[in-house]
């Protein structure tokens, strides 16, 4: 397994200067307060581990991992794991970005807010990938993006009508104690999606053909 | 003989193609050509062995283990090239040896590299600056470096010029060396096969059409050239296929010998694997 995840950061690093100029453009937007710095996070990474997809398939990977040793599942538990990767070096070089566009612009920067903000992060891009790996491996990553699109404007079209029709403050305050204990609940209720997704993934791609 | 790889009774539909009741075994220590033309049914069958697709019915022993239930141990132990390259041409052979390593336990990173050398093949230029035969090479140098004791491939010449198939064709013959290992290799390019394969199965349509050796084929197999008169004397069940072209009949026979005792036709010439792809296909019986 862990040969698949080391392929998929090989493929990533081969694009370090695209990925280089992004991180210039991301620091240039944050030193003029165009753009707050979290995010960045689930832009690039979906942009990044889409980028892994495209070319696995354009390369007709799939097939040929799964003549390797135990390919089917380690496929895809290496696509996971190398997401976790990602989202963890691209969390830490924004963080980093972060204290660095704040002392050059005199700014008095907010530790633990800056830290919560960036769990959020990571939490709401882990939940997009949730969704988007499972169908990415039953139709393949062309015909994903659309759906994916289409999914994206249902959801927050969905939400929109059904917070029309709900008391959001009053659901808010019964669940405070997810905010009071974040560094437990936000780590937990990302694990739970991820874990299905996962399994869900695994599934689809044990009963797939190439 | 110890079988390395049985197929028996195997079959897959699609809506316009079938894989019809195959049956072949691969004894160990021998080299397997299979033959067929495009869209035969050689990869179909290539790929269900590797389980990339899954069969209809039928059992498939590889190492005398089910394919599907002793997947992750017998891969472990089976080198593949696929028609199809399959490598992120982003990555370099480096790469593709830091991958490998921590995927195959006898992964021999120093096979690997010895490979690259021979082949000339940079080990630190993306994939996609590689030519189609350079390419083919560096799936060669990945399916023989992990020590495999059954090497299955799918077009493993294609692309390569005549004196790297030569020095291609060496390497498997160094490979079957070893009496534990085998080879199942598909081609267009039979002629590689007539020097180098033990059997040969030919596939057609989705069915088996010839499971021989291939001395067999070479030695007993013959191509009656005569006219349309001397034609008419040759009994249906003494000839497989026959062509006619404007001059004369071509006529393909299993047995030369026993011909040549039967009938008084002298002009039987030997038959090539693609004189007999071409036969066994386009000819009328």
């Amino acid at each position: 397994m862990l040969g698949f995840i080391k392929k998929d950061i090989a493929m990533i690093k081969s694009n370090k200067i695209t990925l280089l100029i992004l991180i210039f453009i991301y620091v240039l937007m944050g030193l003029s307060n165009q753009i707050d710095m979290s995010f960045i996070l689930p832009f690039t990474s979906v942009v990044v581990m889409l980028s892994t997809f495209s070319y696995d398939t354009y390369n007709k990977w799939d097939a040929y991992s799964i003549t390797l040793p135990d390919g089917r599942k380690n496929n895809i538990k290496g696509k996971y794991l190398a997401t976790l990767l990602i989202l963890f070096i691209i969390s830490v070089i924004i963080l980093i970005l972060s204290f660095i566009i704040s002392y050059v612009n005199a700014k008095t920067m907010n530790y633990e807010q800056n830290f919560i903000t960036m769990l959020g992060t990571i939490f709401g891009t882990l939940l997009v990938l949730d969704v988007m790996y499972p169908i990415i491996y039953k139709f393949g990553i062309e015909k994903a993006r659309i759906l994916i699109f289409a999914i994206v404007i249902v959801l927050v079209m969905g939400i929109s009508i059904i917070a029309n029709y709900l008391d959001f403050s009053n659901i808010l305050n019964k669940i405070t104690f997810i905010f009071n204990y974040w560094y437990i609940s936000i780590p937990l209720l990302s694990i739970i999606p991820l874990y299905l997704s996962y399994k869900i993934s695994l599934h689809i791609y044990r009963h797939k053909e190439f | 003989m110890e079988n390395i790889l049985e197929v028996k009774n195997l079959n897959k539909h699609y809506d316009k193609f079938a894989l019809k009741n195959i049956n072949f075994t691969l004894p160990k220590g021998a080299i397997m050509g299979f033959i067929g033309e495009n869209g035969a049914g050689k990869t179909t069958t290539i790929k269900a062995i590797l389980d990339i697709i899954k069969s209809d019915s039928g059992d498939i022993k590889i190492f005398g283990l089910d394919n599907q239930q002793y997947a992750k141990q017998i891969k472990e132990d089976i080198g593949v090239i696929l028609d199809d390259m399959f490598f992120p041409e982003i990555l370099t052979p480096n790469d593709i040896n830091n991958t490998m390593k921590n995927i195959y336990h006898n992964w021999d990173s120093q096979m690997f590299n010895n490979y690259l050398t021979e082949f000339s093949l940079s080990p630190n230029k993306q994939i996609k600056t590689f030519s189609k035969g350079m390419r083919k090479k560096l799936e060669i140098a990945t399916a023989l470096s992990h020590h495999p004791k059954l090497l299955i491939l799918d077009e493993p010449t294609s692309g390569l010029d005549p004196i790297a198939r030569a020095e291609v064709i060496e390497l498997f013959q160094n490979f079957i060396t070893n009496p534990d290992c085998s080879i199942l290799l598909s081609t267009h390019i039979t002629t590689d096969l007539e020097h180098i394969a033990d059997y040969i199965t030919f596939i057609n349509d989705g069915e088996i059409i010839l499971n021989k050796t291939t001395d067999e084929i070479i030695n007993n197999f013959g191509i009656v050239k005569c006219n349309e008169e001397e034609f008419k004397t040759i009994a249906k069940k003494d000839y497989l296929k026959y062509q006619k072209s404007k001059y004369q009949y071509s006529v393909l026979i299993e047995n030369k010998q026993a011909f040549k005792n039967k009938y008084n036709i002298t002009t039987i010439d030997k038959v090539t694997l693609d004189d007999l792809m071409v036969l066994m296909i386009k000819g009328v019986k």
